[in-house]
């Protein structure tokens, strides 16, 4: 017992050890996985936000911004760990991340309880904003995009689907949002199910989906999962065309798939290509910090959550508080970020402009239908 | 001790010379003093909810990892899936309170019970296997659980997890402010930990611990060696069980991702970088692995590096644990007074 009391001391005099903040320094959390399964996507995030922060410090504006990066390793013992943290801080204003929806939940109820505004860039979870007006996200859900993507489907004749998605929230969200839009529309689904994250072999999976003969399969995936459906499809010489979610939407899934990947459909809010000067300085400040390779649709919205509270932030000044930072994030209106415009509607869910994308030649295109 | 010691004037009515019962209680009130006493008085002088989460958190693993001594470290069976059952304990208690309204009074006895039944079920079927064929069907056992709590969407809402409405409670009465929750986590820890402490250091623990030394031997000594490991693997995920119910009430939000296989490994690392064997050990080693990770933080990336690299030269340098065994026996028999006592005729009653 005596040991607990002297690690908790050890705690204790450390977090008072940190260095005081001159008085014009607003403090900003961001809890991600930075180690562990995720630590690809909170790397990701870290360097968006830096790419952010950086350019928002650099601005001469009359205050300056820090932000507290805590790994999470997509844990929720320690995503609700880092909340009590981050409260405690009287200095932070507001809270970006986490990753999973999992963990950006639990730790949900902690900034809930102490009034803290936390905009998460990737939880999906239906129930995720609805737990309290403090919940944020920079994510299209898969309310809006599933109908989107059942229309587009639907205009190409495509009306007898399979669907299959990862077994996760997310998932979950994915078939229930497009199963139902295309019900409504007068298709039908042939085939749905779910499948563990990092699956290996999906021959059966693929076998299944063939026998209920669809016009076309609709995926909830991941790049990873993606590549690997991808590559298995070709390999076993199935030509019905794939259709994805802005998930998928990574330069990777192209990398890995290598031309299994040919002829993918999904949508997505951010095209590196976009001649926009918004987008294309973030495009050469990305490429500079990571060996010339090109920004996924995760950290675009990664930077566009960063500079979406760094704008309320400002909003809120002079002294900002927790609640004005709140007050500040949920006027967001037509947000001019690398996404598209973004607004909070009062659900504090982003309404998001989507673009429709086809991977031709090894690259992604933008198409008209 | 012989018959004339016993006969000596300092002697107490009970039978126990004075000395024996002193040193009996001063060890036990000094932990008891620093969890109820000083710990909190701490906490409160510190006033930060991070403080109180993190030792709440890490007074769930002491449950968790004492609980899992009991199976593994006394009976002496790998035991790979114990945080499934910690699992079922968390669904029992969030789905009782989100689907019938129920509080923490009725759920944290529920969880214990589920759990230690759903235990003796797929027990039943493995309490004949030995060694490693054990270890393999409790590895078995955690992931289809896990599997169960992932995939019936229907009713444990698979990956959505579950949103626990309610906090701490007792009858109605509210136990959410930060220090009744500490309260109330270190008053259902300590008692089973009490519990466990009785288990393990008794008749019963040697009848365990005789079965992880020789199963046949004992057998043939006539202990009931399978109602036996049945007993300490159903036990040991009642208490499992109970943590869950602390864990889904405490963070008001669970999903199958906090009973993976691997915080099976992070407790089986808890038992054995402790002590296998040894409830002390179990306890410091939970603290160590809680406590650790979150002291490091300010090191960043390397985190992870020095928390594998204290485990490894714990295990290297001390291959019987922080508190092995044989001092952990010792040290409960000298100080929590479970030694061996006679009455005053010099009659043999037993442990403690």
């Amino acid at each position: 017992m005596t040991f607990r009391r002297l690690a908790l001391a050890t705690v204790a005099a450390a977090a008072f050890a940190a260095p005081a903040l001159a008085a014009d320094t607003v403090k900003l959390g961001y809890q991600l996985p930075l180690t562990g399964d995720t630590a690809q996507y909170g790397q990701d995030f870290r360097k968006a936000a830096e790419i952010a922060l950086d350019e928002f410090n650099a601005a001469g504006k009359p205050f300056k911004v820090e932000i507290v990066f805590e790994d999470s390793r997509s844990d929720a013992k320690e995503g609700t760990n880092i909340a009590r943290k981050f409260v405690d801080d009287k200095a932070i204003v507001g809270v970006l991340g986490d990753f999973t929806s999992g963990v950006s939940m639990a730790s949900a109820q902690v900034y809930k309880e102490a009034g803290l505004a936390q905009l998460s860039q990737t939880a999906s979870h239906p129930d995720y904003t609805k737990i309290s007006k403090y919940q944020f996200r920079n994510i299209a859900t898969q309310a809006q995009e599933g109908p989107y993507n059942a229309q587009w489907m639907a205009s190409k004749g495509y009306k007898n689907v399979a669907v299959i998605a990862e077994q996760t929230d997310w998932g979950q969200s994915v078939v229930s949002g497009y199963s139902e839009a295309v019900k409504a529309g007068g298709g039908t689904v042939a085939f749905s199910e779910f499948f563990n994250r990092g699956l290996k072999d999906y021959r059966s999976l693929i076998s299944k989906i063939e026998r209920a003969k669809p016009d076309a399969i609709y995926t909830g995936f991941f790049y990873e999962d993606g590549a690997q459906f991808l590559k298995q499809l070709q390999q076993l010489g199935v030509k019905t065309p794939v259709y994805s979610t802005s998930a998928a939407y990574s330069p990777k899934l192209i990398e890995l798939a290598g031309d299994a990947a040919e002829g993918v459909r999904l949508t997505s809010n951010f095209l590196p290509t976009d001649p926009a000067p918004n987008v294309q300085h973030f495009v050469t400040e990305w490429k500079k910090r990571s060996a010339d390779a090109v920004p996924g649709q995760f950290p675009a919205q990664a930077y566009d959550a960063v500079r979406i509270m760094l704008a309320a932030v400002e909003k809120a000044q002079p002294n900002p508080t927790r609640e004005k930072v709140r007050d500040a994030l949920a006027q967001t209106t037509d947000f001019p970020g690398v996404t598209g415009k973004t607004t909070f509607n009062a659900e504090r869910e982003p309404v998001k402009e989507l673009v429709k994308v086809e991977v031709k030649g090894g690259a992604f295109v933008p198409v008209a239908e | 001790m012989n018959v004339s010691d016993l006969t000596a004037p300092g002697q107490t009515p009970s039978g126990l010379t004075a000395p024996d019962r002193r040193r009996g209680w001063i060890l036990p009130a000094l932990v008891a003093l620093a969890v109820f006493v000083a710990l909190p008085a701490a906490l409160a002088a510190f006033d930060r909810g991070y403080f109180y989460q993190i030792a709440n958190l890490a007074l769930i693993f002491v449950l968790l990892s004492a609980s899992m001594h009991l199976v593994t470290g006394v009976a002496g069976l790998l035991h790979l899936g114990h945080a499934a059952f910690y699992g079922v304990g968390a669904y029992t208690a969030a789905l009782m309170t989100s689907k019938l309204g129920l509080g923490f009074t009725v759920t944290l006895p529920a969880s214990g019970l589920v759990a230690a039944a759903v235990a003796f079920l797929v027990a039943l079927p493995t309490m004949r296997l030995v060694s490693i064929y054990f270890a393999v069907a409790t590895l078995a056992i955690g992931q289809m659980l896990y599997l169960v709590m992932l995939n019936w969407v229907e009713f444990t809402k698979g990956p959505n997890g579950v949103i626990v409405t309610k906090g701490f409670e007792l009858f109605g009465f509210g136990l959410s402010g930060r220090i009744a929750a500490y309260y109330t986590v270190a008053v259902v820890v300590t008692l089973c930990v009490v519990a466990i402490g009785r288990l393990s250091h008794s008749y019963y623990g040697n009848a365990l611990r005789s079965i992880r030394e020789d199963d046949q031997c004992a057998d043939a000594m006539g202990v009931r060696t399978v109602r036996l490991k049945m007993e300490a693997f159903t036990l040991s995920a009642f208490f499992a069980g109970v943590a869950g119910a602390l864990w889904a009430h405490m963070t008001g939000y669970i999903s199958p991702g906090d009973f993976k296989f691997s915080e099976s490994i992070l407790i089986l690392a808890m038992v054995v970088v402790g002590g296998l064997g040894s409830l002390p050990g179990a306890v410091i080693g939970a603290l160590l692995l809680i406590l650790l990770p979150e002291g490091l933080r300010g090191l960043g990336d390397f985190r992870n590096v020095m928390v594998g690299l204290v485990m490894f030269l714990s295990i290297l340098l001390l291959p019987k644990g922080l508190l092995g065994e044989v001092s952990a026996l010792g040290l409960v028999r000298r100080q929590f007074g479970a030694a061996w006592r006679r009455t005053a005729g010099g009659e043999g009653i037993g442990w403690r």
